[in-house]
């Protein structure tokens, strides 16, 4: 008899599962990014706005590397729901801390799936998700750069102007 | 549609039998009375659906139309109209279906390294 399960797929069904998770969290990442631009933007922080941009298109592009990659491996990628995205903060300063969170959520998903894929043997997906860790290490960097660039300036008189005008260069220098 | 010499029989219970056919790369799911082809995808999707019907909350309900549940799988014209007894069959009979294609795979596997 025919091994159609391994014909059709080389993708353990756990698996598909926690890498649409992954898209889905990647995708949520990419809008929240959107939203913190936006809030970046109403408040004159117009370089952090740009900053957040950016995030939010490589935040995409992660999405759809996933994406693509279920689908190619045989599996059935999900196209992700999204909802209940905050689009209100208290400071430029809770903006960074809410990114960090995310960067580290989003580090320890992946490597959750990693130690998943360990178990079932699924070295290519692990492959696969070794360029995600290598780029979440930077991710991390960045928003723990722009939270030491508010301790260290402040956010008192130009404290704050400074930050936003410092925080395109810090990843445009990387 | 009837059963061919190219089917073989992947699971059975007294409620149905899948039988896989190697020569179309697909399933035939006989249940309720009718023979049902579906390709890989579709079958995994199948599955997923009759899974994702929640028991608990059609027993919970007292109304009629939480008696039956209509159940229309992509990739076939067949639509399933079925009790809660015909679901508990139905997840029986696609989840131990499932299991013997992760246990020919894994059978597959095992003999393809004992043989190298």
């Amino acid at each position: 008899m025919k091994d159609i399960l391994r014909l059709k797929t080389s993708l353990a069904e756990e698996i598909e599962q926690e890498l649409n998770a992954q898209v889905k969290q990647e995708a949520t990442a990419s809008a929240m990014y959107l939203a913190m631009a936006s809030w970046c933007n109403s408040h004159g922080f117009v370089n952090s706005a740009e900053f957040f941009y950016q995030q939010s298109a490589e935040e995409r592009e992660h999405m759809m590397k996933i994406f693509k990659y279920v689908n190619e491996v045989g599996g059935r990628a999900v196209s992700p729901d999204i909802s209940n995205l905050i689009h209100d903060f208290d400071s430029l300063k809770s903006v960074f801390e809410q990114a960090l969170e995310q960067e580290i959520n989003n580090t320890q998903s992946i490597n959750r799936i990693v130690d998943r894929c360990y178990k079932v043997k699924d070295y290519t997906t692990i492959k696969f998700l070794q360029w995600f860790l290598e780029e979440q290490m930077e991710e991390e960097k960045w928003a723990r750069r722009a939270l030491e660039l508010l301790e260290l300036i402040g956010s008192d008189g130009m404290g704050l102007y400074m930050v936003d005008k410092k925080i395109l260069d810090l990843r445009e220098k990387e | 549609m009837t059963i061919s010499s190219d089917f073989k029989e992947l699971f059975r219970t007294k409620s149905g039998c899948i039988y896989q056919c190697d020569k179309d790369l697909c399933f035939y799911v006989e249940f309720a009375g009718h023979l049902t082809p579906y390709k890989f995808a579709c079958f995994l999707a199948l599955k997923k659906l009759i899974d994702k019907i929640d028991l608990a909350s059609m027993i919970c309900n007292s109304e009629n139309c939480c008696d039956m549940e209509i159940v229309n799988p992509c990739g076939s014209d067949r639509i399933y109209v079925l009790s809660l007894p015909q679901i508990i069959e139905f997840k029986e009979l696609l989840a131990g279906g499932k299991a013997m294609l992760q246990l020919n795979s894994i059978l597959k596997e095992r003999l393809h390294v004992a043989m190298a």
